[in-house]
């Protein structure tokens, strides 16, 4: 799994490229740390290239997530396709998180 | 030959996740699954590996993990994950409430689920010390 942290539109947006599982899932949540740790409240996460997750992940997102929310932020999750569609709906994470068809959307919010 | 049954036995800890993926995915190759198939059963060959390295032997001192397959016909895989930890029946466990907010939610508790939702068949039993658990995975499900 391959994290590529960028800014857009004031916003920090995480590219999360590959697999999220029980060996990536702390990295993806150190990344995010690092980012909350430097005063960010707000993240947007593009799943768009992220092909497999598990509980483990669900775990990560769920955890930074409130963080987040404690902070007075958000976790915006962004591009969802195939399998991570998939759990996110089963779980109905889909309906915890704002979720966005494209890194456009998600950046502008609402 | 198709229909004999393949067998993995390694130690329960976090690093045998890898191989057993690979593994199970020869198996899948073998029963001609498409690639998302393949994928749900990497996720519940994760979701169980993760159980039992974590809850199934004392800290300190994993025992084996068994994990063996069969391709009865072309499109359907069968799976069976063995261990001769404490006696646990994941069917037993009570579902996560998927209604509460964010900020009710618990982090975890929801790889059972997972196991629930994508195998097209699912059992468990105890036997001889050993907590046997067997799911199906088909094309068509």
């Amino acid at each position: 799994m391959t994290i590529d942290c960028i800014e857009i539109g004031g916003k920090v947006v995480l590219h999360v490229v590959g697999r999220m599982d029980a060996e990536s899932a702390p990295q993806f949540e150190g990344q995010c740390d690092s980012c909350i740790s430097e005063g960010t409240t707000s993240l947007i996460v593009d799943l768009g290239d992220l092909s497999y997750v598990s509980s483990m992940g669900l775990r990560s997102f769920v955890g930074i997530a409130q963080k987040l929310k404690n902070k007075g932020g958000e976790l915006r999750i962004c591009r969802l396709t195939g399998l991570v569609r998939q759990v996110f709906e089963i779980t109905r994470l889909n309906q915890v998180f704002p979720m966005y068809e494209s890194v456009e959307s998600a950046v502008l919010g609402g | 030959m198709p229909g004999t049954p393949q067998s993995l036995t390694l130690i329960a800890v976090p690093e045998s996740l890898a191989p057993v993926t690979e593994f199970v995915r020869k198996g899948a190759r073998e029963a001609d699954l498409p690639e998302l198939r393949i994928r749900e059963i990497e996720l519940l060959i994760e979701e169980i590996l993760v159980n039992i390295s974590r809850y199934s032997y004392p800290e300190g001192a994993p025992g084996t993990v068994a994990v063996t397959y069969s391709v009865p016909k072309p499109g359907e895989m069968e799976i069976e994950v063995a261990d001769q930890g404490v006696e646990f029946d994941p069917l037993a466990a009570d579902p996560p409430d998927l209604t509460l907010d964010l900020s009710q939610r618990p982090v975890g508790g929801l790889g059972i689920f997972l196991l629930k939702s994508f195998a097209s068949s699912l059992n468990y039993r105890r036997h001889l010390g050993w907590n046997r658990l067997s799911f199906g995975i088909s094309a068509n499900p």
